[in-house]
């Protein structure tokens, strides 16, 4: 039985804004799952609906096979969720903060406090564990909310966006720790506007997009629905719909196609062993009279499949801004 | 039970915060030192008034004290609230296995015992500067149950006012707006006898008059255990009518 199993799943903020419009799959045992989309695609509403912080507006989501509508509290035994936007009490230490994390989740003192040190060991954090969490850099404040998640060693792992605000080097670090809780056996389902992340740490993904999930598998599997490399031919930024059109006419004439995709001011289409197909492709675009402004060959990345499946490029927002109040902040300084 | 130990590790919790700021830590308990002060200073000479019960200002000024410490401090409850919500705390709460009640009720707790070390503080001070009280140890303990259970029901209010503008500012602002009218629209700064006849019946409809006279029965005229009853009836009723507000407006807050 899959670990988690949504079905149909509806989410519909006040009247019409519908953030999950529609989406249906399973994360299996021992695996990690991506969910891969762009800003306002729905990850985090997904997110928060499975870890029974927001009813669903439709459909049905269950984990450990356990209704997270009806016995809420049997599923936050089960899972352990670390949010988007870190969640890090600036007045308490590192070791209090997990301590309590320990004994809200029904861990007696003296278990709390072992399973606190041995965490606070793990994420380098035992120097500064007694100290206010006010005082810790970012790095540390994200490695201290990540193990908020864990104090319980919950066997599912929800992470929203877990390295977004990471330098490379503690990503990858992270990357490292993530792959061998997984090892251990801890299932993990994780959202990320990361092409890289998905590719270098999940076993399986949907892609999700403006509520819907539009493509799913393993990376390997989405790479190779591609068909194959692209060849991608951008024209000028001030060509028109004509010339675009024009171009994707010839493109779809060549015998080794398997696809066409238009978008902006480019135009790609899919071939089998691309490196032997560009010169076919420059011969055709001249022969059309066309000048293109660039022609490149790219073996199929995720970034493809994201771009075949929505249309646009995967953008991220690089620095995302933690919402703080005017109070919040006083305090802090 | 377990309901009841998550409230406590809440209480615990929300209790070291206070603790962990000092500026927070200082005015709580400078602010009513602050007050005893002014008032007795300014109003002082209130008691060389014919018809001034009491033996002197301070017999009569500090229950009111304690009264406004109560108010004052209950109302940062919301703003704790609040704030939780804001820095990302609450939702770790919130997809921790506990009941949802005890969230609120760790928070009651806090301001309860919070109040409780406030009250206690004034008395302590007021000793020292000469006040005597009619019932002795066991009034003062009284005092400052009723001080703190009157201040847990107006916690309520402010948690009302907190969840419903989800703004900490917002809730300071009418904390600080509604505390002084609601005093002195009652028997706390000025002895009935010297209220308009208007404002003396103003002051009957406003439970902080029964907490000030039980108290200040307590400070000056031993055991009257209709007026401690009848402010633990206003007390219980206004905790009911309050804390269930705050309950409501939290679930819709979190949902
Ligand atoms: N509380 C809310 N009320 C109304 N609309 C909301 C609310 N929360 C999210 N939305 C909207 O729902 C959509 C999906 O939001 P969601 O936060 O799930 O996206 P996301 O994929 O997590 O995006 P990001 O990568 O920016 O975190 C967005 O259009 C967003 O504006
Ligand atoms: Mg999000």
């Amino acid at each position: 039985m899959p670990l988690v199993e949504v079905h149909d799943l509806v989410k519909v903020y006040g009247k019409d804004v519908r953030a999950v419009d529609g989406v249906s799959f399973e994360v299996n045992a021992g695996e990690v799952f991506g969910f891969l989309g762009p800003n306002g695609a729905g990850k985090t509403t997904t997110i928060r609906v499975l870890v029974t912080r927001l009813e669903p507006t439709g459909g049905t989501a269950f984990v450990d096979g356990i209704d997270v509508t009806s016995d809420p509290n049997e599923v936050r035994r089960r899972i352990g969720y670390a949010a988007q936007f870190i969640g890090v009490d600036d007045d308490l230490t590192g070791g209090e903060t997990l301590v309590l994390q320990g004994r809200l989740h029904g861990m007696s003192t003296k278990a709390a406090v072992a399973q606190a040190d041995l965490l606070l060991e793990v994420i380098d954090l035992t120097d500064a564990a007694g100290r206010r969490a006010g005082t810790y850099s970012g790095g540390m404040r994200r490695r201290l909310d990540l193990a908020q998640a864990l104090v319980h060693k919950p066997r599912l792992l929800f992470l929203d966006e877990p390295t977004t605000g990471l330098d490379p080097q503690n990503r990858r670090a992270l990357w490292e720790y993530l792959r061998s809780l997984n090892e251990d056996g801890v299932t993990i389902f994780l959202t990320t506007q990361y092409l890289e992340e998905a590719d270098a740490l999940v076993h399986r993904l949907a892609i999700i997009d403006h509520g819907l999930i539009v493509a799913e598998g393993t990376p390997g599997e989405l790479k190779a629905g591609i068909g194959g490399d692209a060849i991608t031919v951008t024209l000028h930024a001030d060509a028109s719909l004509q010339e675009i059109a024009d171009v994707e006419a010839v493109l779809r004439g060549l015998d080794a196609a398997h696809d066409v995709r238009a978008f902006d001011h480019s135009v790609a289409v899919y071939v089998t062993d691309g490196g032997s197909r560009i010169a076919s492709v420059v011969r055709a675009l001249d022969e059309a009279g066309v000048n293109p402004a660039r022609l490149e060959l790219s073996e199929p990345t995720l970034d493809e499949v994201f771009l075949q499946h929505t249309g646009e490029r995967l953008r991220v927002e690089e620095v995302k801004q933690q919402r703080r109040t005017a109070m919040g902040r006083r305090r802090r300084s | 039970m377990t309901a009841l130990v998550d409230s406590l590790t809440l209480w615990r919790r929300n209790t070291l915060k206070t603790i962990r700021v000092p500026t927070v830590l200082f005015f709580a308990l400078f602010q009513p030192l602050l007050f005893l002060f002014l008032f007795s200073q300014v109003f002082g000479s209130l008691a060389n008034l014919p018809g001034f019960q009491y033996d002197s200002y301070l017999q009569f000024l500090v229950p009111s004290i304690v009264a406004l410490t109560a108010l004052n401090s209950a109302f940062s409850s919301g703003m704790s609230t609040v704030t939780d919500m804001e820095d990302g705390l609450m939702d770790k709460f919130l997809i921790a296995p506990i009941h949802r009640l005890s969230i609120m009720a760790g928070r009651i707790f806090a301001d309860g015992s919070r109040i409780m070390v406030q009250a206690l503080l004034i008395i302590g001070i007021s000793l020292l500067m000469g006040t005597t009280y009619a019932t002795g140890v066991l009034g003062i303990v009284v005092i400052i149950l009723l001080a703190a259970l009157f201040g847990m029901a107006w916690a309520g209010l402010s948690n009302i006012i907190a969840l419903r503008t989800g703004n900490a500012e917002a809730t300071m602002i009418v904390g600080i707006t509604i505390t002084f009218p609601i005093l002195f629209l009652s028997t706390a700064f000025m002895p009935a006898f010297l209220l308009p006849a208007w404002l003396e019946n103003v002051a009957k409809l406003n439970p902080i008059t029964y907490l000030v006279e039980a108290i200040r029965s307590l400070v000056n005229d031993g055991w009257i255990w209709s007026d401690v009853m009848q402010a633990l009836l206003v007390i219980l009723l206004l905790g009911a009518i309050m804390l269930t507000g705050a309950v409501r407006a939290f679930r819709k807050a979190v949902s």
